[in-house]
């Protein structure tokens, strides 16, 4: 490609290509050839017709003198969760539900709550505008009381109306950075380079509306952290590496950051790897990005990449790099809890080697964030860890 | 212990009457021969009393107001008790009867039960959608405490020490808050009641008023911690039907609030201050009659001589009652903003929607002819089907809710009034209390490790049994038995329970989803 910049040698890109090939055979073995399951966006029409049968359902109630009760799927229990290889953290098809009761002193609230929100979601769906979950926050801030009970209650909302967020014209506002070897139209026309080279472009907010992508890219790298995304761009690793994309969600990612990673996999197949710290919160975000959350397992087939490898930072890597004691961090009891609560989940069964780095992490006691590298020399992580790792198959 | 009151009266002279009634001028003139104590034992005991009086109008009508409202405020507390006031002036006879049978009470101890029917202590009408309040009032029963006796009283035979057991209501008990402001402040009167032991009424006479104690209620009250200014009121007009309180008060917010008037909004606090014998009755019934003088007289030094525990035990009782109005106030605003909430966005959604069909089905469902009244019977619908399960603060219209395993449970706890006695109107009010009945018990035992204020009371006496009965079953025995539960009081118990219940749901933070 004309775009692409100089890299390593096409031997550097032998194993990765290997991986990709064995995906790809991965997939065909599992299905064929893959399908992209993504979710059909609803129509508005089918958005406002299913809030008119919710509204008229209550009215029903109330007329036959019978307090009317939202039933949700129980988002928060395991039990309502299956686990797929291929898919990731799904919800059951027939999953236990909860009540939202109008009667209950517990739930009247929430009731009213859901009540507002899906007004306000029918006139954004009627005028076609959208809103983010922020500004639907706002509207009301003392009555909502805070963010995540609206975030919650959207979510109970898309699950209920089994639409995704898009559908019921709710967006959030991208805090994820992409760079490296992309290119494509958003919505509204407006084309995007990414391979800019020190500065990253923000994920879009419409990640449904993007075409015509075009990539090169040998690999995508997620990038926990947005200082160590940063470090990288300034070693100018995707220059380095090229051609290869990198994205960052900044923490815990947000829905967009799933969805373009979703998209990218699912068009390109291009094998993703994720770097993030050595601790247990490290691992959970890769494990979102990888099998997706509990939370929002009921949209899983959007938003899971179970093609994701953890390249580093591995536990193992720390002992084998002599990485000194002084640069590590004890575990805290709250890790601790949360490495436990990792190692139980259900798709940990099935990755024996996370099982291994985990319980190397458990039994030293100790986490190290990515920057723990720069003891041995600043730009280690870009010139020596990463290049190593994604040459000779460092993954897991 | 009833029939001894009667007793009492029967052998009272015209003396002790005047300690008893000190307004009162009248002269006893006569008691007839069928009014022997011997027939006081029967269940049924008529008994009559002539008085003489002056026939000055003003006079006779300051003694018959007074006298009326002494036996109004006994068959408060002794609602067993008929009182056929006539009055024969110049050959004209008149007659007035004074009795609450068959009146919802509250059983103390020693045979005294506190009537609960509200529109006794406050009047009704002016409370507007009557729809709105319960009829009764909710007691809720402090902590008995011993009175020290003054020095200068040290040689008084009492017969046995005093206490002073307060209880205290709201009223009227909301059933509907929808239209108040739900705030502590909304108490707009405080009236205090005086009974002393048996349930005789403590009248303070004009020379040595026994409320001069309570003139500024900040003495055994703190207010300032509702934001509350309580300042005496001239309100003893005795003229009318209510039962007049010893005192009056002003409630009024310090918070520069506006005053509430009490005509249009606002609750009463009622405050029955009883004292009676800590160990039972007297021997001699007529030592009831000299105890009673006493307190007529001395009652505001006693209580000041106890300063500390009475106020402890004062402060309890109305902390208990105000808490479980700011609650209950706090709980149905949060319900009724919902309401609100759910209904706006309904309205919103019918009356946005372009579906013709859609909106023809709503508004035929709930038989409204355009968007406006639908939003009206939207509403209305949502306050039917979800406000019973809200409505703690009264039990009274709930009983068809009991499961029948609450009932059974409850049964457990009767042994003591007469079999076939269904008590349909026994009345319920104790927080406390009825937590005590889970353990199948109705006593009213206070335990210094289960009193809130125990640590601050050190001379507090077994307290007294209370329970909930109807006014109208037979008179116990002279010995204070512990009274007991019927089956419908404990119907509204164990829904009294089941309410408080819903209440610490409604008012402890929901778990986030």
């Amino acid at each position: 490609m004309a775009f692409a910049p100089m890299g390593p040698e096409a031997s550097f890109f032998e194993v990765l290509d290997r991986h990709r090939t064995s995906l790809l055979a991965d997939l065909r073995s599992a299905g064929g050839e893959p399908a992209t399951r993504e979710t059909r966006l609803a129509s508005s029409s089918e958005v406002l017709a299913s809030i008119e049968n919710i509204i008229q359902d209550i009215i029903t109630s109330l007329a036959r003198n019978e307090a009317p009760a939202f039933t949700i799927d129980n988002r928060s229990s395991w039990e309502n969760i299956k686990f797929d290889d291929s898919v990731g953290l799904q919800m059951v098809p027939h999953c236990i539900t909860r009540k939202v009761k109008s009667d209950s002193p517990k739930s009247i609230q929430k009731f009213a709550l859901i009540l507002k929100i899906l007004s306000m979601i029918y006139k954004l769906v009627q005028s076609n505008t959208y809103a983010t979950k922020r500004d639907i926050y706002y509207t009301d801030s003392q009555l909502f009381g805070n963010q995540t009970i609206v975030d919650n209650i959207i979510s109970d909302i898309s699950c209920m109306l089994k639409v995704p967020r898009r559908s019921l014209h709710i967006i959030s506002t991208s805090k994820g950075l992409i760079a490296g070897n992309l290119r494509y139209i958003e919505e509204d026309g407006t084309k995007v380079n990414c391979t800019g080279g020190a500065t990253a472009v923000a994920v879009p907010s419409n990640i449904q509306g993007i075409r015509n992508l075009i990539t090169d890219a040998k690999f995508l790298l997620i990038v926990e952290k947005d200082a160590t995304f940063q470090r990288l761009l300034d070693d100018n690793f995707c220059k380095k590496m090229s051609p290869c994309i990198m994205v960052t969600g900044k923490g815990v990612p947000d829905l967009n950051t799933r969805l373009l990673v979703k998209k990218l996999w699912d068009t390109f197949r291009t094998p993703v790897f994720t770097l993030v710290d050595a601790d247990p919160y490290g691992i959970e975000i890769m494990c979102i990005y990888k099998y997706g959350s509990m939370s929002m397992s009921f949209e899983a087939h959007n938003l899971t990449v179970p093609a994701i490898r953890w390249l580093g930072l591995l536990p193992s890597d720390l002992k084998r790099l002599n990485i000194p004691k002084d640069s590590l961090i004890p575990l805290t009891k709250r890790d601790q809890m949360k490495l436990d609560s990792i190692l139980q989940r259900p798709y940990v069964t099935c990755q024996p080697f996370w099982r291994k780095e985990m319980e190397i992490m458990a039994d030293s006691k100790m986490k190290a964030e990515i920057q723990a590298l720069t003891f041995l020399s600043s730009d280690y992580l870009s010139r020596v860890y990463l290049p190593n790792k994604l040459r000779f198959g460092g993954w897991i | 212990l009833i029939q001894t009151a009667y007793s009492t009266l029967l052998h009272s002279s015209h003396t002790e009457i005047q300690s008893v009634l000190p307004r009162f001028s009248a002269k006893l003139s006569g008691i007839p021969e069928d009014s022997s104590c011997s027939q006081l034992m029967s269940a049924v005991t008529p008994f009559q009393m002539i008085f003489e009086v002056d026939e000055k109008p003003r006079t006779l009508m300051t003694d018959c107001l007074v006298i009326k409202h002494f036996l109004h405020k006994i068959t408060m507390v002794h609602p067993k008790i008929r009182f056929n006031f006539s009055l024969k002036v110049n050959g004209i006879l008149s007659k007035e009867i004074f009795g609450v049978e068959n009146e919802p009470t509250l059983n103390l101890w020693n045979g005294i039960a506190l009537v609960v029917n509200s529109q006794h202590y406050v009047s009704r009408p002016k409370f507007g959608t009557t729809e709105s309040y319960c009829s009764r009032i909710h007691p809720v029963l402090g902590h008995p405490v011993t009175l020290s006796i003054p020095d200068d009283m040290i040689g008084v035979d009492l017969s046995g020490e005093l206490t002073l057991t307060p209880a205290a209501a709201l009223c009227p008990t909301l059933k509907d808050f929808s239209n108040q402001l739900n705030r502590i402040s909304s108490v707009s009167q405080l009236y205090i009641f005086l009974y002393g032991p048996l349930g005789l009424p403590l009248m303070s006479s004009p020379e040595q008023p026994i409320t001069t104690v309570f003139k500024d209620t900040s003495y055994f009250i703190d207010w300032k911690k509702y934001h509350l200014h309580v300042v005496p009121t001239l309100d003893l007009n005795l003229d009318r039907d209510l039962v007049l309180p010893d005192m009056s008060y002003q409630v009024e917010s310090s918070e520069g609030a506006q005053s509430q008037n009490a005509d249009t909004q606002g609750h009463t606090l009622l405050l029955f201050l009883f004292v009676d014998f800590h160990s039972g009755f007297p021997a001699q019934q007529m030592e009831v009659l000299r105890v009673h003088t006493l307190l007529t007289t001395h009652l505001g030094s006693i209580l000041a001589e106890s300063h500390s525990v009475v106020q402890d035990a004062i402060q309890f009782t109305v902390d208990q009652v105000l808490e479980q109005h700011h609650q209950a106030a706090k709980a149905h605003q949060k319900l009724q903003a919902s309401l609100w909430v759910a209904v706006n966005s309904i309205v919103s959604v019918v009356t946005g929607s372009t579906c013709s069909s859609f909106r023809a089905v709503c508004l035929q469902a709930l038989q409204a002819a355009d968007t406006q009244e639908f939003g009206t019977k939207l509403h209305k619908a949502f306050q039917e089907t979800t406000q019973h399960p809200f409505l703690y603060h009264c039990s009274c219209e709930m009983k068809q809710y009991l499961t029948p395993e609450k009932k059974d449970s409850a049964q457990s706890t009767e042994d003591a009034y007469e079999e076939g006695n269904p008590a349909p109107r026994a009345e319920t009010c104790w927080p406390e209390e009825n937590k005590r009945l889970k353990s199948g018990r109705l006593h009213r035992v206070v335990e210094t490790t289960h009193a809130p204020h125990s640590s601050r009371a050190p001379r507090r006496p077994e307290p007294p049994t209370a329970s909930l009965s109807p006014s109208g079953e037979k008179a116990h025995s002279k010995a204070p038995a512990p009274s007991r539960a019927s089956p419908g009081n404990r119907l509204q118990d164990a829904l009294w329970l089941q309410e408080v219940s819903n209440l610490s749901e409604w008012l402890s933070p929901s778990p986030r989803p």
